[in-house]
């Protein structure tokens, strides 16, 4: 079912209503409705050398951040304020940790030097720093901060002298699969779906993904290790994107 | 999924003020591969018109989706990118799709995703058809002031 389907006057509604009473049980059914925009958009950032689950992760968070912080009274949509703050979200993950491990040694190096420069920078400007500013900082061409700009994104063939490059259609980015998101209402699936979870992964999938916590702090919270956490959370992400496929 | 009314791209706001040099045309097959072209061509004058480092990566997502929104699985053509510098701000692009010879023309529905992706990362955006082509376009501006 398209998204626009959804009754979006509800959903305004009841953004309203979350930003008067900041109820709990509505902010989980605001975080759930939205959690396939959190897929969707995960998705077009996958195949960037990080594992598509966490991208999920940095997605679903980003959703509940989005929640909380929306003001309906700016006359914004969620969905367009969501998509920019996931977006926003994922582009910082994958500068952090989404490394472009194709990329030529000395590309990586730079990109390692101008991670911290950005840093720097934006501090001392107050800004994000333009790529002349970022040259000269490095003492490095224009060219080569940009190429290693572009390789710190984790772009699948990140660099024009990858290897290993593959014959593959720029299509392919965005088929079956994609499409197999695209068609949902998250709604009507994922709830359900987690519904059919166990109490404890329900809770695991809370803890993460509406209150925020790292997988570390749940694992001190319900006495596992954090490792267990992991592959229980791997496992119900597992459980939902196969609900995401039987609703094809 | 939903059809998409055809927008053309206004005209510049600085049409006087185009130079040859303002403008760049760039031509790849539909190949991921080369995506990268478009990315760095969009980065390259994103850079010289002075946008920041956060600016520069949403344009080239905007750059990738604005190319992804014109194809789909089985495409085989080329795309046509159309780089133009406008004024001392902006940047706008327009990509085609070029079908390959004998490979008709597919209609394409517009993906709520992409029109969502561009909404947050560029100030315009829109598709229309350019001799029987699919075209797609957006327009980027520097939010920074420069002294």
């Amino acid at each position: 079912m398209p998204n626009d389907i959804r009754p979006a006057e509800a959903t305004r509604e009841k953004f309203a209503e979350f930003a008067v009473t900041r109820d709990a049980v509505l902010r989980d059914e605001l975080v759930t409705a939205h959690l396939g925009l959190a897929h969707q958009l995960a998705r077009r950032f996958a195949n960037r050398g990080e594992p598509y689950d966490d991208l999920v992760q940095v997605a679903s968070m980003a959703i509940v951040k989005s929640v909380d912080r929306f003001d309906p009274g700016r006359g914004v949509e969620f969905s367009t304020f969501a998509t920019r703050t996931v977006i926003g979200e994922l582009k910082r993950h994958l500068r952090d940790k989404g490394w472009a491990v194709r990329a030529p040694r000395r590309i990586q190096e730079l990109y390692l030097e101008l991670g911290h420069t950005i840093s720097t920078l934006s501090q001392d400007l107050g800004r994000s720093p333009t790529v002349a500013e970022l040259a000269k900082a490095a003492g490095a061409p224009e060219e080569a901060v940009l190429e290693a700009l572009e390789a710190g994104q984790g772009y699948r063939t990140s660099s024009i002298d990858v290897p290993d490059r593959q014959e593959e259609t720029l299509a392919s980015r965005i088929g079956g699969e994609d499409a197999r998101y695209a068609g949902v209402d998250d709604r009507s699936v994922l709830a359900p779906a987690v519904a059919k979870l166990g109490p404890r992964e329900q809770a695991i999938l809370r803890l993460r993904f509406v209150d925020g916590l790292t997988q570390s702090d749940i694992a001190a919270r319900i006495g596992v290790s954090q490792m267990h956490v992991s592959r229980l959370l791997a496992a119900s992400l597992e459980r939902l994107r196969e609900a995401f496929a039987e609703e094809e | 999924m939903t059809e998409m009314p055809a927008t053309e791209m206004p005209a510049t706001r600085f049409p006087k003020e185009i130079a040859p040099w303002d403008v760049i045309e760039l031509t790849i097959p539909v190949r991921t591969d080369l995506v990268v072209l478009a990315r760095l061509t969009a980065a390259t004058l994103a850079s010289r018109v002075g946008f920041d480092v956060e600016e520069i990566e949403d344009l080239r997502l905007a750059v990738e989706e604005l190319c992804l929104s014109l194809v789909r699985n089985g495409d085989d053509g080329r795309l046509r990118l159309r780089y133009t510098r406008e004024g001392d701000d902006g940047i706008a692009i327009a990509c085609t799709f070029e079908a390959a010879p004998g490979r008709g023309l597919r209609e394409l529905p517009v993906d709520d995703l992409s029109i969502r992706i561009l909404d947050a990362l560029v100030d315009e955006h829109g598709r229309s058809s350019e001799g029987g082509h699919k075209r797609a376009w957006l327009r980027k501006r520097r939010s920074r002031t420069v002294a």
